[in-house]
């Protein structure tokens, strides 16, 4: 076990709650998991030395940090600063609740083999649960804002359960200053032809280390539409696990990165499709410039029963430099006969039809090529259900990709 | 004829796609504000002579000489043939998904604005240029704001051309088979769309296989091109006589159909 892991759950017995039976199994199998190194294939293109030497602590007292707004909309604010709640709604509409009781659902959805879930499952302190009561829509989404001040630590924790045939919106965000450290994992039970919405932004860079993931477990007819955007940072790694667990279930899940300098990002999305007649489209897209580095794994796994699955998985990359390095691997694993299934993986290069076309039109190469490049990113937050995210989010991504070089 | 008043000079010329020779000695002079219309079989080089002046990558010129307005148009990258005044309306538009209309046409529209030493529109002042320029060939506005060409129909799509082309300004069209895969309405929007472009100062090629077209642009000058050159020239007659007689009286080995993509 790592210095790093000894310290962290060092701190798990200060924490006393509703949890604790379901914290101390956690512990236990952390206790029993071997601290990954390069020939773990879960990390073997991510190494953790940045959590090992990270200076990052978990806080007693923090500043008082705001959410960035997004133009147009208007969230139910769940706040975090640093690992630790400050602000929920004041009001919640009819058939939403917020509580921070127990849950049956708290670490049954996150699958145990992420060491990091472990550590959050230990170490969250403030854990939120959600619930859409049967057959509500609820309009407003919500936002998880998880905030950092220079060298804090934090793990955040949200299990968010829509009861059959309800629907809701959630965006997770996180904001981080400095040196920083953090695992947010949040847990999603999408019950019988419920509908969810889901965003996950990752837009800190620089010194920040995050280690987090989105899980679902989809219900009969439940849909869900996730859309991850990511840039790097000195390590950000994402896990995602959807899991069909009800005929007919349907899922996209759309997922852009964009790293520059010496970023690292890292993407593990696992779909399990243990039912027959269930959808999965997944729609990867990264560029990486300078001497970044971005890893992608895509497992989708077809259970013998899930007949009549169909699942596509589509990764393109764009390198902008020599140094940039793209890892990406695709895997299906399929055990039922009657299924259709594609993945695929490429190192993108610009559509040269497009180019010409761009260029009978006075456009100069560069730009032309340029216009492609963030075209092609662009394409999938032009997908974004919420219009008022896409729009808040497009400049942001412009601006960076405006700064990424060509070398 | 003196050569200050030709537009487009095409000399002998010869192209190839993949080593293989399409254009064999095209001969072609258009003055300002004439019609030309290009007629010809499938495989006669009519879609290959639009590639091959917009400077298309993988399309060789071999020998001769073009030039518009008396600059040598073959020495130029693509984008500074069209920044001369070369417009090319596509038979088949690429569809580029992410890459908004508008952003496209204000870029393209800049980008040629700033060639000719004129300062570029202000986002308002384009808008509302562009919104002018989809109600003359009946696009709805809310094509501005999708990706360019994403999910058009094909009429859409040809409409999409004529547009970019009202916006552009070019001194030089080639329509490549812009009547193809129209009905007549759509035909009739497209026509009407180049004809409010049609003026003195503005020449068209028109590349057709049917005559169709022509009853709504009418043409000055009707060519026929066969196996890479032009074999017979005339007035507007020219292209009645083409649909009652079919290209068979060219008595031309059947071609292999034109690279088009």
């Amino acid at each position: 076990m790592s210095e790093w892991l000894q310290q962290a759950i060092a701190h798990a017995d200060s924490i006393q709650d509703g949890f604790a039976e379901q914290r101390s199994a956690s512990l236990a199998l952390l206790k029993d998991t071997k601290w990954p190194n390069r020939k773990t294939e879960a990390w073997k293109y991510t190494p953790l030395r940045a959590v090992e030497r990270s200076s990052a602590v978990i806080k007693e007292d923090s500043p008082e940090l705001m959410p960035q707004s997004v133009l147009g909309a208007d969230f139910l604010e769940l706040t975090f600063v640093d690992g630790q709640l400050v602000a929920l709604p004041d009001e919640l509409p009819d058939g939403l609740t917020i509580t921070m009781q127990e849950s049956s659902i708290f670490a049954t959805i996150k699958p145990e083999r992420h060491l990091f879930g472990l550590v959050n499952d230990v170490l969250a302190s403030d854990i939120v649960i959600v619930t859409v009561a049967e057959g509500v829509q609820v309009e407003q989404p919500i936002r998880i804002n998880n905030l950092l001040s220079s060298g804090a630590q934090a793990h955040i924790r949200t299990v968010v359960e829509l009861k059959p045939k309800s629907s809701l919106a959630v965006v997770e965000t996180s904001e981080a200053h400095g040196n920083t450290l953090a695992t947010a994992f949040t847990e999603y039970l999408v019950g019988a032809e419920a509908k969810l919405e889901h965003y996950r932004f990752a837009l800190q860079t620089d010194d920040n280390v995050a280690v987090g993931g989105s899980h679902f477990k989809l219900l009969e007819k439940a849909v869900l539409n996730s859309s991850i955007i990511g840039f790097g940072s000195q390590l950000q790694r994402i896990d995602t696990d959807i899991i069909h667990a009800g005929e007919k279930a349907d899922a996209k899940l759309n997922a852009i990165y964009l790293l520059d300098g010496q970023e690292l990002f890292d993407l593990h999305a696992t779909v399990e499709h243990e039912v027959p007649n269930c959808t999965t489209e997944e729609n990867i897209r990264g560029i990486a410039a300078d001497r970044s580095r971005a890893v992608f794994n895509g497992r989708i796994h077809i259970h013998r029963d899930a007949q009549k699955t169909l699942a596509e998985l589509n990764n393109r990359n764009l390198l902008l430099s020599d140094k940039a390095e793209i890892n990406t691997k695709p895997e299906l694993e399929i055990y039922a006969d009657d299924v259709r299934c594609a993945h695929g993986a490429t190192i993108a290069e610009i559509d040269k039809k497009a180019l010409y076309y761009l260029q009978t039109r006075g456009v100069s190469k560069s730009q032309a090529q340029l216009m492609l490049s963030f075209g092609f990113i662009n394409e999938l937050i032009d997908q974004m259900p919420n219009a008022e995210l896409a729009e808040w989010v497009r400049p942001i991504i412009r601006d960076r990709f405006a700064q990424m070089e060509v070398k | 004829m003196s050569n200050e008043n030709v537009l487009l000079s095409i000399k002998d010329l010869h192209a190839s796609v993949e080593e293989k020779n399409i254009i064999k000695g095209l001969n072609l002079d258009i003055k300002p504000g004439e019609v030309h219309a290009i007629m010809g079989p499938n495989g006669a080089g009519k879609s290959t002579m639009g590639y091959v002046l917009s400077g298309r990558d993988g399309y060789t010129v071999d020998s001769g000489s073009a030039s518009l307005a008396g600059e040598d148009l073959l020495d130029m990258d693509v984008e500074d043939r069209a920044r001369a005044g070369l417009f090319l309306a596509f038979q088949y538009p690429v569809e580029i998904p992410g890459v908004s209309n508008l952003e496209f046409l204000k870029v393209s529209v800049d980008a040629q604005r700033e060639a000719r030493g004129e300062e570029s529109l202000t986002s308002a002042e384009f808008l509302k240029v562009a919104k002018e320029a989809c109600k003359q060939v009946n696009l709805p506005v809310s094509f501005l704001k999708r990706g360019v060409n994403e999910g058009f129909s094909g009429g859409e799509k040809k409409r999409n051309e004529i547009m970019q082309m009202i916006l552009l300004k070019p001194k030089l069209c080639i329509l490549d088979e812009t009547d193809s895969g129209l009905d007549i309405d759509a035909m009739q929007v497209v026509a009407n769309g180049v004809n409010s472009q049609r003026s003195s100062e503005r020449s068209f090629i028109v590349v057709t296989h049917y005559q169709r077209l022509l009853d709504y642009i009418k043409p000055d000058f009707v060519h026929v091109l066969a196996d890479g050159k032009i074999v017979k020239s005339g007035d507007a007659s020219l292209a009645k006589e083409l649909e009652e007689q079919g290209y068979a009286w060219l008595q031309t080995e059947p071609k292999e159909d034109e690279l088009e993509d």
